[in-house]
């Protein structure tokens, strides 16, 4: 397996352009969609099927140091975990791993089952009614596999979104949460860059200047097929009640003319 | 705000669960009546193993058609995935198809009389079909605690919820049509007896889920739950699949039990198969908000 890419996401630098968001149509060819009205700049909601790079526009009243209102701006895109929900429930093995450790999904193999949906713990998988397949951003593959960075980075002015080899992007981003927190910004965090946190780590983290759950972020997401066992189990358990049931049921009535 | 994304499976997906379960919950009941006194429980079997068949038959058509690329549905059955309730259900779905379709042709062939006596074949595929219907019934729950939305990966039991579901349906099922069928008022009895037991689990078992998801501590958890016990839904959780379609048959189940009343079977009967079809509803429909 090649090193590891990843994207890393500084949102302390983002200025909102969304030039990302428009490279990133542009480059996938995922054409115009019906705008949103958020009352923000933010469009769309949510990720969808055309739309894998999307800026966010989030108010936080009292979030600057110095108490003021902060306009927090966030470049979000699916995070290629290392253990990806929606890779684990594809039924068909349409979700795939690449060499370099990103997520894709395979086109002509996914069948529109839309587990991967339900299943992706930051809503980034899509459902295209068009072609009936389930959509996310695909790390731009054509273009890593051609030694090229992803569209949304190349777009980037402001090297917010940074491309290259995951260790050193953590390292670079670890230097960076220390020297915004000197200049009084403490609750500049890392969202997923520790491969021994949630999710093994995230192969596209972020640097955040608030809270997770400000951006709507969870703080500790689950990978949902840490429930299997469990569940598994405790449908073993109602099964042999079932049966016990069952037993008891038919076996009380044998009249002793029992086989 | 949510950031997650519903896969917005639709109605006919409750109804494949609805008949999955049930299937494999008939199936299961016919098997041990088979095991127990295949002489005595014949039109139990009879009525079992046909039932789960002709349940089961719109079940893999329902799923084909909810795919996005239908033409492409065996790509289910080109990977073995464990981890993927999914990948699992397609093919426990197809293991029990086989079991289904052999114990129905079985118990056809005993009808017309091609063979007096075919328990013995029966048993196997029985017991084989038996574990795969087991399966057919609790995967679905399983499935749904295996995704993002909060109200299903906070709660744990929801496999056996469906699968409590599974055998009380489906044994409501079978003492329906052996009521109107009209013979063995007797095997009535005993299918009687485990319509009762099923929902004592199955109530138990939502008893489960519900505190599991209380307990969480998940704020998107608790709210989705919500719309269960006093949002949306709370009338057809609470009043639906709670009261008329569980506690009630309950009660005039075990009522039944002594009175042994043509018209309280059925009632009992038709209650729990809507309350049934309703715990699995509501469940989907509050966990896809």
């Amino acid at each position: 397996m090649a090193r590891t890419l990843a994207m890393f996401t500084d949102t302390s630098l983002c200025i909102g352009c969304r030039a990302c968001q428009v490279a990133c149509k542009q480059w996938n060819e995922l054409g115009a969609e019906v705008p949103d009205w958020t009352g923000t700049y933010q469009n769309h909601t949510h990720f969808t099927d055309k739309t894998f790079r999307l800026v966010r526009f989030i108010e936080e009243p009292g979030g600057k140091p110095n108490g003021d209102l902060a306009w927090l701006l966030m470049s979000d895109v699916c995070k290629h975990c290392a253990d990806a929900g929606c890779l684990n429930a594809c039924p068909t093995g349409a979700i795939y791993r690449t060499e370099y450790g990103t997520v894709n999904i395979n086109q002509d193999v996914c069948n529109g089952c839309r587990y991967c949906v339900s299943a992706c713990p930051f809503g980034v998988v899509s459902f295209n009614e068009q072609t009936g397949t389930a959509k996310k951003c695909t790390f731009c593959n054509d273009r890593i596999h051609n030694g090229l960075g992803p569209a949304c980075a190349k777009a980037c002015p402001t090297e917010s979104i940074q491309f290259g080899f995951r260790d050193e992007l953590v390292a670079k981003a670890q230097k960076r949460v220390e020297t915004l927190k000197a200049m009084g910004f403490k609750n500049a965090q890392l969202y997923g860059a520790d491969s021994r946190g949630f999710l093994s780590g995230l192969n596209a983290f972020f640097l955040l200047m608030s809270k997770p759950a400000v951006y709507g972020l969870p703080d500790n997401p689950k990978l949902p097929q840490k429930n299997i066992v469990m569940d598994s189990l405790l449908s073993i358990g109602s099964a042999l009640l079932v049966g016990i049931g069952a037993l008891v049921a038919f076996r009380g009535r044998g009249n002793g003319k029992g086989v | 705000m949510s950031l997650l994304q519903s896969s917005h499976w639709p109605f006919l997906i409750d109804v494949y669960f609805f008949l999955g379960g049930l299937a494999g919950g008939a199936f299961v009941i016919a098997t041990v009546a088979n095991i127990l006194n295949a002489r005595r429980y014949r039109d139990v079997i009879r009525v079992g193993y046909y039932l789960s068949l002709a349940a089961l038959i719109p079940c893999p058509l329902i799923l084909i058609v909810d795919l996005g690329v239908p033409s492409r549905f065996l790509n289910m059955l080109m990977r073995f995935n464990i981890e993927s309730p999914m990948s699992m259900g397609a093919w426990a779905l197809l293991g029990f198809s086989a079991c289904a379709f052999v114990a129905a042709l079985l118990t056809f062939m005993e009808d017309i009389g091609r063979a007096r006596d075919l328990s013995g074949p029966k048993l196997i595929v029985g017991v084989i079909g038996g574990a795969f219907g087991f399966f057919l019934a609790a995967y679905p729950g399983v499935l749904l605690g295996a995704t993002a939305r909060p109200l299903w990966i906070e709660g744990h039991a929801l496999g056996a919820v469906f699968l409590a579901v599974g055998a009380s349906t489906g044994a409501a099922a079978m003492a329906l049509i052996l009521m109107v069928v009209g013979r063995a008022a007797d095997q009535v009895a005993s299918v009687r007896t485990m319509t009762v037991a099923a929902l004592v689990i199955q109530l138990i078992a939502l008893a489960v889920f519900v505190g599991s998801v209380q307990s969480s501590g998940s704020v998107a958890a608790t709210t989705a739950l919500k719309l269960l016990t006093e949002g949306r839904f709370a009338a057809l959780f609470w009043g639906g699949a709670i009261v008329v379609g569980s506690v009630l048959p309950l009660v005039l189940g075990v009522l039944d039990l002594r009175r042994r009343s043509f018209g309280l079977t059925a009632v009992t009967s038709l209650l729990v198969l809507v309350g049934g079809f309703l715990v699995k509803y509501v469940i989907m429909a509050a966990g896809q908000v």
